[in-house]
């Protein structure tokens, strides 16, 4: 272990717990919508930096260096979709989604879905589902920052993993949102640097782009196609449509990306947010699956292939520099987690703890909770991930594949179509997260060609059109969520009556009582 | 281009310009979100 790579890591770490600090002495975990939206003071350019910096895992640096450095070309379909995730997420629903949590007093993701669609069953199947698979999600990060932690430092396994999750844990439960947003946006300066550093250096070394794309095709040309090595992917349009769908519409349906939203200062936020997080895209996203393809010719004999942006830092940067690239992958790791994280431990606790086991609830309480929910969840994953630490890329695009066939019809058709009602938004759910899943588990992916994430959606969007138009006459969208629904589509402030409006904070008893007065 | 074959090239730096341009439209188009300010402030 190079000292001078650790010194960097040890600073990196160090501006980490002190951002946590600093949010704690901003006051941003003193009251509920401190703690879970940051107040609801979240600036543009931070906005666009924790939406992409969560939205990008650890995958990016071993995930996607992976997929470039053992299929080709193939894996900048990933990257298609995945440079404008970001402003589509901000244009389709950033704005209306704000304004929308806002009148219905929505603080978390889970909960806005309940107000939006009436109903206890929606909070619990969208919480239970949620808490599953984030959980998970927030695992394999774990894993993903234990292994490259150990592999840096040196460090057993077991303490490079300790570390790594005990700092993560200490800055979001201190700090909350506010502190998680802020890290974020350290971490994603820190990636966004590190990625370009060795990105140049490859480029360097191998004598540029078209010398590296003319050694590649020596060794064999079908690296070079966009149908991947061996032209395995050849007229798989089905698999196509799923990774770039996955990374560019998928985020729209990822309940701890669109609590950013919730969290904006302001609705115009989002304008500005979306160019933001497309320059950024431009410089990150494409970047690491090129240093994979690259990796071909630099180290043409790697048996990890997930290690290839690593060992082509070690490679070819000085100490100095491997530290930063390490620091950035950290990073990405890190920035993911705790947003996973926290929104786990606040669906737990606001959205089944709170709206099914205690009520009464008050906000110092529910803080209370929510830390000891992130704690609880924090350790409980430090001894999956020690005792049985399952693969974890597969994990992750798993996981997002579930939770985006879920719920992008139901958090899109919120702001957009006024006829979602309850039981197309449940049906949606539960038939998005039923067929992403089992096509997977199923294996019914190979059998097709076609990619669970399109699958899952396919269906998904289909159950909300289809119940939703035949359950206008029992189920109508309520009165009290089509004027909110109005009003969000308007360009303005929002009038005082309607903030937090009495009907939404009544639901969904204020519906049983509705009726029974009717 | 570069050495790829043209559809590589395409979908390499085709996707890119294609979401400058719907970042372009979309700033153009929104040029009246400056209005919905903080309802609190």
């Amino acid at each position: 272990m190079n000292p001078v790579v650790l010194i960097f890591l040890v600073i990196y770490y160090v501006v980490v717990v002190w951002i946590g600090f600093w949010a704690v002495r901003k006051g941003a975990a003193k009251n509920l919508e401190g703690y879970l939206l940051g107040g609801r003071q979240i600036g543009p350019l931070v906005t666009a930096m924790t939406l992409q910096a969560t939205s990008m895992s650890g995958y990016m640096f071993l995930g996607a260096g992976s997929a470039g450095y053992t299929t080709g070309y193939w894996a900048v379909w990933y990257a298609s979709g995945d440079i404008g995730g970001g402003v589509v997420n901000l244009s389709v629903i950033g704005r209306r989604m704000r304004k929308l949590s806002k009148i219905m007093g929505s603080l978390t993701s889970i909960e806005y879905l309940e107000n939006r669609y009436p109903s206890p069953a929606t909070r619990l199947i969208a919480g239970v589902l949620t808490v599953f698979f984030l959980f998970f999600y927030v695992l394999a990060q774990f894993i993903g920052g234990g292994k490259g932690m150990a592999l840096v430092t040196g460090l057993p396994y077991w303490l490079a993993l300790l570390i790594a999750v005990g700092i993560i844990i200490l800055y979001t439960y201190l700090g909350g949102y506010f502190a998680v947003a802020w890290t974020d946006f350290f971490q994603s300066i820190v990636m966004v640097v590190g990625v370009i550093w060795i990105f140049i250096a490859a480029l360097s070394y191998v004598g540029g782009f078209s010398a590296a794309n003319h050694a590649i095709a020596k060794i064999d040309p079908t690296y070079l196609s966009i149908w991947g090595k061996g032209l395995g992917y050849k007229g798989q349009w089905g698999q196509v449509a799923g990774a770039v769908l996955i990374f560019s519409v998928g985020y729209m349906g990822w309940p701890h990306v669109v609590t950013r939203h919730m969290a904006m200062e302001d609705p115009k936020t989002a304008r500005m947010a979306g160019l933001y997080s497309t320059i950024w895209n431009l410089f990150f996203v494409t970047a690491p699956y090129v240093l994979g393809i690259l990796a071909i010719i630099i180290l043409p004999h790697l048996k990890d292939p997930e290690l290839a942006i690593f060992k082509v830092a070690e490679k070819l940067l000085p100490p100095a520099v491997t530290g930063i690239v390490m620091a950035a992958i950290m990073a990405a790791i890190m920035s993911t987690a705790d947003s996973i994280l926290l929104q786990t431990g606040t669906i737990a606790s606001r959205d089944i703890y709170q709206r099914f086991f205690n009520k009464n609830a008050t906000d110092k309480q529910m803080v209370m909770v929510s830390r000891g929910l992130v704690l609880a969840i924090g350790v409980i994953g430090y001894i999956v991930a020690l005792v049985k630490p399952p693969g974890v890329f597969a994990i992750v695009v798993f996981t997002t594949s579930v939770l985006g066939s879920a719920f992008l019809p139901s958090y899109v058709a919120a702001v957009w179509w006024k006829k979602a009602n309850t039981p197309g938004a449940i049906s949606s759910m539960i038939g998005g997260a039923v067929v992403a899943f089992v096509w997977k588990v199923a294996g019914v992916d190979s059998a097709t060609a076609i990619h669970p994430m399109f699958a899952g959606l396919t269906v998904s969007i289909l159950l909300m059109v289809i119940v939703s138009l035949a359950t206008q006459k029992s189920h109508p969208v309520p009165k009290h969520i089509l004027r909110a629904i109005e009003e969000t589509a308007k360009i303005g402030p929002i009038p005082k009556e309607m903030i937090s409006m009495a009907e939404f904070a009544l639901n969904p008893e204020a519906e049983e009582v509705r009726k029974l007065v009717d | 281009m570069f050495g790829l074959p043209a559809t590589t090239a395409l979908v390499l730096f085709g996707f890119p310009a294609f979401w400058i341009i719907y970042t372009i439209v979309f700033l153009i188009v929104t040029r009246k979100w400056g209005k919905d300010k903080e309802e609190n402030k």
